[in-house]
């Protein structure tokens, strides 16, 4: 094995408030030929700063202290020029963002060819010639039609290919793929995992693989490394890990990634320091369960005398996973009597007409649609973008016009007009995907919580009622008076479900509501929507592509392609014997998934 | 509305007029742009106290003198004195166009407001009939309107009023379309909020600096056109003077070089441009980062 990349006490710090902060604390790692390794991490555990310092790309004012030696070469020691021959040549990059990493106005094949003459002394033509091949091999069916085609014209997972064609054209020894699978539906970025898979053997070619999602790291990555604050916790071979994680962050981050037949997410409390305020010793050991006196002294040294090397003073033994297991909040769900009802539901967007072209009438964005909900039930509603699942919230919600009826607690929204219309409706809520969208940036959170009570002339004891609505999503009521700008995303999201709360809904739909949150803040927002429902009997409809979340949380599960329910069933059922073709692929590309399946049926039994 | 118009371009800085540049566009921006504003506000409003010359009174043996210690800033052909007739004249000018400023505010808001909120034919009646406006250069407006009517404080409020209110109530249809389908405005409607509520306390909350920093222009707009339309013997009426009549008389006689006449109302009218755009740069430098 030729190490391709090997970082050595790599350190960034960035400027924040006047101040160095240090960001990424002496990171180590290797990265050989041919071989793919996860760097794994929540938002701030620096895992992008790792991979940008490794390229340069940092803001000019970072401090970078350590090595980075690619194929012998120390890349911290190179100037700017020689810099830019490394980039590209030398690394090929994949961003998260497809369509923001290529320039609109320039056709594919010019961008490719681009990147491909600026290394090689080469002719147009041949550049032309190249960029066709590395279309091809990416995958790009028909690459000679498709190569004089801008990047609009093409969908996301096409984008992405794309951008890795341009990463290839100068046939780098190493690719830095950061998150390069986030955004796309299941089912593409599976097959983005694969053709990266593929081009990595064919090219010999090291990977670094930068990701907060541990299910495409186990599948594909022969080693891992797990960052927390911008320390490395444990690293070792991807099997050792999954096998075994002797960390206890690593066990809390795999007990937070929700899978089919677990009676709950684990929760990690606390949150992630800031990077001025970390702890002196673990920096862990604030929200660790398994927190010693001597963890707070300093930072442990790594411990390798397991398959992985963890830098805990208390490595977990192999039996430790077992003997922990969060209060099980399952409740048996019996259908109760229908609180929804939906019949023959139809959207259809038009085109509006402009000057030259009449308006049109495109495909149903939902037809045929008919389901029913019970009170106290969670329905998932499961599809990929354009399976019109989000539009099937709007409808409920009574955002967008539709045919067909639904019918709330026996009323027909159809046959109500005005304030009768408007008081059946704020009984089902909703809480969107994006939390920064879902609060205005100008109101208190106080006042954005209180606004259903005042709505509803509900304003004695205003702080009080907000205070209790805070209280109950684990916010401080102190929080009342903070704008939302200083809030977290996973504290954005729970201020959102305190504002549908405080309307005493009956339904709230949850439109992809964790899907923008690290994993254990997604963990314990499930479990809190859970736990509420337990409560107060709340029925959701939770509308999600993560197969994964929706079968942790829905009673039933409905999946939706092209507008249509395909396969409807009991969630347990639906997993264990998928009968639809599209239901099957689904399931394919939610990895954590695939071996439970037979776990989850066995539990149904039982 | 976007801050980008405000960054300075690179190398900028290392000109002295590129650093009076980055002076101005800086923190500094606000604080000048206000204090001018308001020392031509307080002079104005206080001039009667400040300087108790009768600006009205005419002195044909001390005519067209040039500033001396008993006349300031000189007298013009009718030897009346220049400072009091320029106080006199600012104080006639803002007592349009500020209110003239605020009316076409409010009918501004108003109208992109209910564009942008209300139903599809709506919008589509109210922005023809803006395009129909924007259509004519509006000092043509101005001049067809005000030689139709009596030209008096209030008729030329309601002409300036009515001339610059367009350009913001396309601004605010526009923020409105952008803003009315964002997810907290969508969660609000599901509360059962009407239209009045969300304008009022999501809407023209999200606005807020828009509608500060075109305000803030507006005042500006509104003392040009007055200015202008004065110049041209269509503002403000003799025997009140304004700063548009009072430069307009001095360029009659430009011939006897009386640059006393020309230069200080030409001046005042240029500072309190001056003073608008700078509260407004300075206003939009302070919040375009939090919207």
């Amino acid at each position: 094995m030729t190490p391709v990349l090997k970082l050595e006490n790599l350190s960034v710090a960035l400027p924040r408030g006047g101040a160095m902060v240090s960001i990424l604390d002496n990171l180590n790692l290797t990265v050989n030929a041919g071989e793919m390794l996860g760097l794994v991490g929540e938002s701030g555990s620096g895992k992008t700063i790792a991979a940008l310092s490794v390229m340069r790309l940092l803001p000019p004012r970072a401090r970078i202290t350590g090595h980075a030696w690619l194929d012998g070469q120390d890349l911290t020691a190179l100037d700017e020029r020689a810099m830019r021959k490394v980039r590209g040549r030398g690394v090929g990059m994949v961003f998260q963002n497809p369509l923001s990493a290529l320039n609109p106005s320039k056709t594919v094949a010019a961008q490719i060819a681009e990147s491909y003459r600026v290394h090689n002394n080469v002719s147009g033509t041949a550049a032309r010639t190249r960029a066709k091949e590395l279309l091809g091999e990416v995958g790009i069916v028909n690459p000679g039609g498709k190569m004089d085609d801008y990047p609009h014209q093409f969908s996301g997972g096409m984008r992405q290919r794309v951008m890795i064609a341009m990463a290839l054209s100068c046939a780098p020894k190493l690719l830095i793929a950061d998150e390069p699978t986030t955004g796309l539906d299941p089912l593409i970025a599976r097959q983005i995992m694969a053709l990266i898979t593929r081009l990595r053997a064919e090219h010999d070619m090291g990977v670094l693989f930068v990701t907060h999602d541990l299910s495409v790291v186990e599948e594909h990555a022969d080693s891992i490394h797990v960052l927390y604050a911008g320390k490395s916790v444990e690293w070792g071979t991807s099997k050792a890990f999954f096998e075994h994680p002797r960390h206890p962050y690593s066990e809390a981050l795999l007990g937070s990634v929700a899978r089919v037949g677990q009676a709950r997410l684990q929760n990690i409390f606390g949150n992630l320091p800031e990077p001025e305020s970390r702890p002196p010793g673990c920096r862990f050991a604030p929200r660790c369960r398994y927190r010693q006196p001597d963890c707070d002294l300093a930072y442990p040294p790594p411990d390798s005398s397991a398959g992985t090397t963890a830098a805990c003073l208390y490595p977990l033994a192999a039996t430790a996973r077992a003997t922990y297991a969060e209060p099980d909040h399952r409740r048996a769900y019996t259908p109760g009597p229908a609180q929804l009802e939906i019949q023959n539901l139809e959207v259809r967007y038009t085109s509006t007409a402009t000057f030259l072209r009449p308006a049109s009438t495109l495909p149903p964005a939902l037809a045929d649609v008919a389901l029913t909900l019970g009170r106290g039930e969670c329905l998932g509603i499961v599809g990929e973008s354009g399976s019109g699942k989000s539009t099937l919230g709007r409808a409920v919600l009574q955002m967008i016009s539709y045919s067909g009826d639904i019918i709330l607690d026996g009323q027909s929204f159809a046959t109500l007009r005005g304030a009768e219309k408007r008081n059946l409706r704020k009984k089902i809520q909703v809480v969107f995907q994006d939390p920064r969208e879902s609060l205005n940036p100008r109101i208190k959170i106080g006042d954005i919580i209180a606004e259903p009570l005042r709505l509803a002339g509900k304003t004695s004891n205003l702080r009080d009622q907000v205070a209790t609505l805070l209280n109950r999503v684990g916010l401080n009521p102190e929080m009342a008076e903070k704008l939302p700008g200083g809030v977290s995303g996973g504290q954005a999201q729970r201020i959102a479900i305190a504002r549908a709360l405080a309307a005493e809904p009956e339904l709230i739909v949850l439109d992809e509501p964790t899907s923008s949150l690290d994993v254990s803040t997604q963990a314990m927002l499930l479990n809190l929507l859970k736990d509420l429902a337990v409560d107060t009997g709340l029925s959701y409809i939770l509308i999600s592509h993560d197969f994964a979340v929706v079968s942790y949380m829905a009673d039933r599960i409905a999946v939706l392609n092209a507008g249509r329910i395909v396969e409807m069933n009991d969630t347990a059922a639906l997993i264990s014997a998928p009968q639809h073709d599209y239901t099957r692929a689904l399931l394919g590309a939610a990895p954590q998934l695939r071996d439970l399946a037979k776990m989850s049926a066995s539990a149904t039994i039982i | 509305m976007s801050t980008t118009i405000l960054q300075r371009p690179p190398g900028l800085a290392a000109a002295p007029l590129g650093k009076f540049v980055a002076w101005l566009t800086a923190k500094n921006t606000l604080a000048a742009g206000t204090i001018l504003g308001l020392l031509i506000l307080f002079v104005g409003f206080a001039a009667p106290y400040l300087y108790p010359v009768d600006p009205y009174a005419i002195n044909p043996t001390h005519a067209l003198e040039a500033p001396s210690a008993a006349f300031p800033l000189g007298t013009d052909e009718l030897g009346r004195d220049e400072l009091a007739l320029l106080l006199s004249g600012g104080l006639a000018t803002l007592i349009v166009s500020l209110p003239a400023a605020i009316l076409a505010f409010f009918v501004g808001v108003a109208y992109g407001l209910a564009s942008g909120l209300g139903p599809a034919w709506l919008d589509k009646i109210l922005m023809r009939l803006l395009d129909a406006i924007l259509a004519l250069p509006s000092l043509i407006i101005l001049i067809f309107f005000a030689s139709l009517v009596t030209l008096n404080n209030t008729s030329l409020i309601l002409l300036l009023g009515f001339i610059s209110w367009p350009s913001l109530a396309r601004l605010v249809r526009n923020e409105t379309l952008a803003q009315k389908n964002r997810d907290f405005v969508l969660a609000t409607e599901q509360l059962g909020a009407g239209k009045f509520y969300i304008a009022r306390v999501h809407l023209l909350r999200v606005m807020a600096p828009i509608l500060v920093v075109n305000g803030t222009f507006m005042v500006g707009d509104a003392i040009f056109a007055l200015s202008a339309l004065s110049f041209l013997g269509l503002g403000v009426q003799p025997p009140q003077v304004s700063w548009g009549s009072l430069l307009e008389s001095g360029l009659d006689i430009i011939a006897l070089n009386p640059w006393w006449l020309i230069l200080p109302p030409g001046l005042l009218v240029f500072g309190s441009l001056l003073a608008a755009s700078l509260t407004g740069q300075g206003l939009l430098a302070k919040f375009g980062g939090t919207r």
